[in-house]
């Protein structure tokens, strides 16, 4: 058996050479996928393969998953046989129930909250009950919400430091270093041994930009994600390096949570919110505080995106005339104070805005608040308003579940929404076609900004700084929407 | 100085304790929520009232630091907030690496700043004293992690003598060691190097224009033998309590070094446990850090009686 097993390994190794080395601006918190809140996804695909994975143009491809079917709030998938985990297990239904079924429970990732529970139907086929209809399920299955974990590795309370799952690399935990690298090398058992073509990937974490700068000046690595500042900048210019803008990214956006005016009457003007969108300069903003790394905005979506709506471009150019003609129309011509809460990376940004909005009376007060506190303050009534930023490629159905429903997340006024835009909402979810639901959502992103209540501000694109090699590498695939590299096929730099 | 070594490890129970009250009330004292960043944007009330009891946060500070006490008492200082590692053995990783960098640093330090005292105490007001004091001047002003870009930019990025970031254990290979720890360790040093510098110099003047001084050159002994045997053994006294503070001040300098050389030591795990509000992961750290600085101002004070029969106790 094991000999065979050899034999058959070493006819796959033979192309496995070499080693690439990644580094992530985020410092891993865990490698279990299902308790993942944020960034560090590069950690995870090399161990973890999901039921579904994104396409070049961002549609749904099938990976342990062949096929899929949604019927009302029955889903169906058939699942890839022949597949194991690194562990031996068998990858079948079973298996992949267990795993949306923690995930329910851990209640971690929001793409499975609209999952009541999942069954095996046969010993390859998976059945998902929705609680609700769900167009975005097969895309959330498409991250963290779709990766599997080895059944036995389920219950392993250190499952987040020995992760277990069917990719075409295996965690190597005695040559890896806590804090610093994560190796992974070939695993054996893969299911597509033809795609593993490195005997050695490392994910470095430097969270600091200009240390992990200087290590892909010096060839330390040879790929790394960047967000919009100036060391993506000197990237962007050195003539040795390359910076690839990808699909996705982060589009950054004010919320006028008040929106119905209880604690600030002004806000409840639509005049007085559409002056405030006419009052920024997108392109002195993107410039002075982006690098000219960001694109401006004007909708949740990003250029590319099945939702984005190309005539709303422009839709609230600067132009600081027609906005203080919208304050002297309002029934608020002498302006107005409101606090807006802070945190330190957000506070150049801020004092950005805080000036465009002076230009038309508006006085801001920037707050500042704990790191890590933006998002919970945000959901409360302490602040009139507030800023965040938003991955361009999450489904749409989610700008209505965080801001537009009364319940929404970041509608913590209880703000009731417009008729049409709440229709416009429900319609997006009637088709897990994105064809389909285009329609709708474009007509949702109009409405938006007629009523001016989220004021979209720039898209930052996801940022590699790679190595000229790496930027001739034809094996390097960027994972759409994604800051990582997909691994399936990447060979090593010459 | 037996006696001198255990009362020295008897006082740091005290202070460990005192140490870990401060640590525990001042963390408690912040007002962020480490929930906040492990759930991050999405998380549910439900999900954060969970955690905070599966965490113990909902506890009163006082039992929740009467429970750590009890088991860090049997040597278990806990479990990282965020993850299954342990404190003791994330400490334990990284402690090797930032004494590297301490120690290489140290030796740096006392090398350039022993020989710039001297040079500069040999000949005062001389271009050479001039010399040895603007740069020490200098050496004072500069922040380490400005020099430290510098240095990466010219020797690691320009020259590519050494590496730009990271750190190699010296199990793994010597040379690679000594290599990844010279730029951080040479940023980290010169400040202290110009303090031990000026304090060198000051007490090395001093000492030469003592009478014991005279009669040994009066005895026809060498340059040589006057300055190393008789001069520095006894200059070297205020340098030595210079020294203890200036370890201090190292291992404290290390946590930005660590930054812009990327390397992961108890600055970097500091800095971390910090921004998450890693609690247990803070508590172990300054336990580690205190235990650390009374170990060298034990030292410190072992090597000054050494030098210093009158200092010995009795």
């Amino acid at each position: 058996m094991s000999c065979a097993l050899a034999l058959a390994a070493g006819q796959a190794w033979a192309q496995e050479a070499g080693t690439f080395r990644y580094a992530e601006q985020v410092k891993l918190i865990t490698m279990d996928p299902q308790q993942q809140s944020g960034s560090g996804v590069p950690f995870l695909r090399p161990v973890y393969e999901s039921l579904f994975e994104k396409g070049p143009d961002g549609e749904n491809v099938p990976l342990l998953a062949t096929g899929y079917e949604v019927d009302g709030l029955d889903v169906t998938i058939t699942l890839r046989e022949g597949v194991s985990f690194s562990n031996g297990e068998a990858f079948n239904a079973e298996a992949a129930a267990a795993n949306i079924n923690r995930g329910i429970k851990l209640d971690v990732i929001e793409g499975l909250r609209t999952v009541e529970s999942a069954e095996a139907a046969n010993e390859y086929t998976l059945r998902i009950k929705l609680k609700e209809p769900d167009p975005a399920i097969i895309n959330s299955l498409c991250y963290t919400g779709g990766m599997m974990i080895a059944p036995a590795a389920l219950d392993d309370p250190a499952v987040d430091r020995n992760p277990v799952g069917t990719g075409p690399y295996v965690y190597n935990a005695s040559e890896s270093r806590e804090g610093e690298v994560r190796v992974y090398t070939p695993n054996p058992t893969y299911w597509d041994k033809d795609k593993i073509g490195l005997a050695r990937y490392e994910v470095w974490e430097i969270p600091d930009d200009t240390a992990r700068l200087n290590s892909l000046r010096t060839g330390q690595i040879d790929a790394g994600n960047w967000l919009s500042n100036a060391q993506a900048a000197i990237i962007d210019r050195a003539p040795d390096l390359e910076l690839i803008r990808h699909n996705g990214g982060l589009n950054y956006h004010v919320i006028i949570s008040d929106r119905e005016g209880t604690v600030v009457p002004a806000f409840a003007d639509p005049l007085v919110r559409k002056a405030m969108a006419l009052a920024i300069d997108r392109d002195a903003f993107n410039q002075a505080i982006q690098f000219g790394l960001a694109v401006k905005s004007f909708q949740p979506y990003g250029q590319g995106d099945w939702a984005y709506d190309p005539s709303l471009e422009g839709v609230y150019e600067y132009d600081l005339d027609k906005a203080r003609e919208l304050m002297a129309q309002s029934g608020f011509p002498e302006g107005f104070t409101f606090d807006m809460p802070s945190i330190p990376i957000y506070q150049s940004r801020l004092e950005a805005l805080a000036g465009f909005f002076q230009e038309i009376g508006i006085t801001m007060n920037i707050v500042p608040l704990e790191p890590g506190t933006l998002a919970r303050r945000s959901r409360t009534t302490d602040f009139p308003a507030t800023n965040l930023v938003w991955n361009t490629i999450t489904d749409p159905k989610f700008v209505a579940l965080r801001y537009i429903y009364e319940d929404a997340a970041y509608n913590p006024f209880k703000a009731k929404p417009s008729d049409e835009l709440l229709a416009l909402a429900e319609e997006g979810l009637n088709s897990v076609e994105s064809e389909e639901r285009a329609p709708a959502y474009k007509k949702m992103a109009a409405q938006l900004a007629d009523e001016a209540f989220l004021i979209f501000v720039t898209n930052a694109p996801i940022l590699f700084g790679v190595s000229e090699k790496t930027a001739n590498n034809p094996s390097v695939v960027y994972r759409y929407g994604e800051d990582s590299i997909n691994l399936r096929g990447l060979v090593a730099n010459d | 100085m037996f006696r001198l070594i255990a009362h020295r490890l008897l006082a740091l129970v005290p202070l460990l304790l005192i140490v870990s009250v401060l640590t525990f009330s001042f963390t408690s004292l912040l007002p962020s929520d480490p929930v906040d960043l492990i759930l991050g944007d999405t998380g549910t009330q439900e999900q954060h009232e969970m955690l905070r009891e599966r965490l113990g946060l909902n506890e009163p500070v006082v039992v929740r630091y009467f429970q750590w006490l009890g088991r860090a008492a049997q040597g278990d200082l806990g479990t990282s907030f965020f993850n299954s590692v342990s404190v003791t053995s994330a400490v334990m990783q990284r402690l090797p690496v930032t004494l590297s960098l301490t120690f290489v640093s140290a030796l740096i330090a006392i090398i350039v700043g022993v020989a710039a005292g001297i040079a500069a105490a040999l000949r005062p007001r001389s271009w050479v004293d001039r010399f040895a004091t603007l740069g020490a001047t200098i050496g004072q002003a500069i922040p380490n992690f400005w020099f430290g870009l510098i240095l990466v930019a010219v020797f690691a990025v320009s020259l590519r003598w050494f590496p730009a970031t990271g750190f190699t254990p010296i199990s793994t290979s010597p040379w690679e060691w000594l290599r990844s720890v010279t730029l951080p360790s040479i940023a980290l040093g010169l400040s202290s190097s110009a303090a031990i510098a000026r304090q060198v110099r000051s007490a090395m003047v001093g000492v030469l224009q003592q009478d014991y001084i005279r009669a040994a050159r009066a005895q026809g002994l060498s340059t040589r033998r006057v300055i190393f045997r008789h001069a520095l053994t006894n200059a070297m006294i205020p340098v030595v309590a210079v020294l203890s503070f200036q370890i201090t001040v190292l291992l404290g300098g290390a946590l930005i070094v660590e930054q812009v050389f990327a390397i992961n030591g108890l600055g970097t795990l500091a800095i971390t446990a910090v921004r998450q509000q890693d609690i247990p992961m803070l508590q172990g750290l300054v336990l580690v850090m205190v235990a650390l600085v009374v170990v060298v101002q034990l030292a410190t004070d072992v090597i000054y009686g050494l030098l210093n029969p009158k200092a010995r106790p009795s």
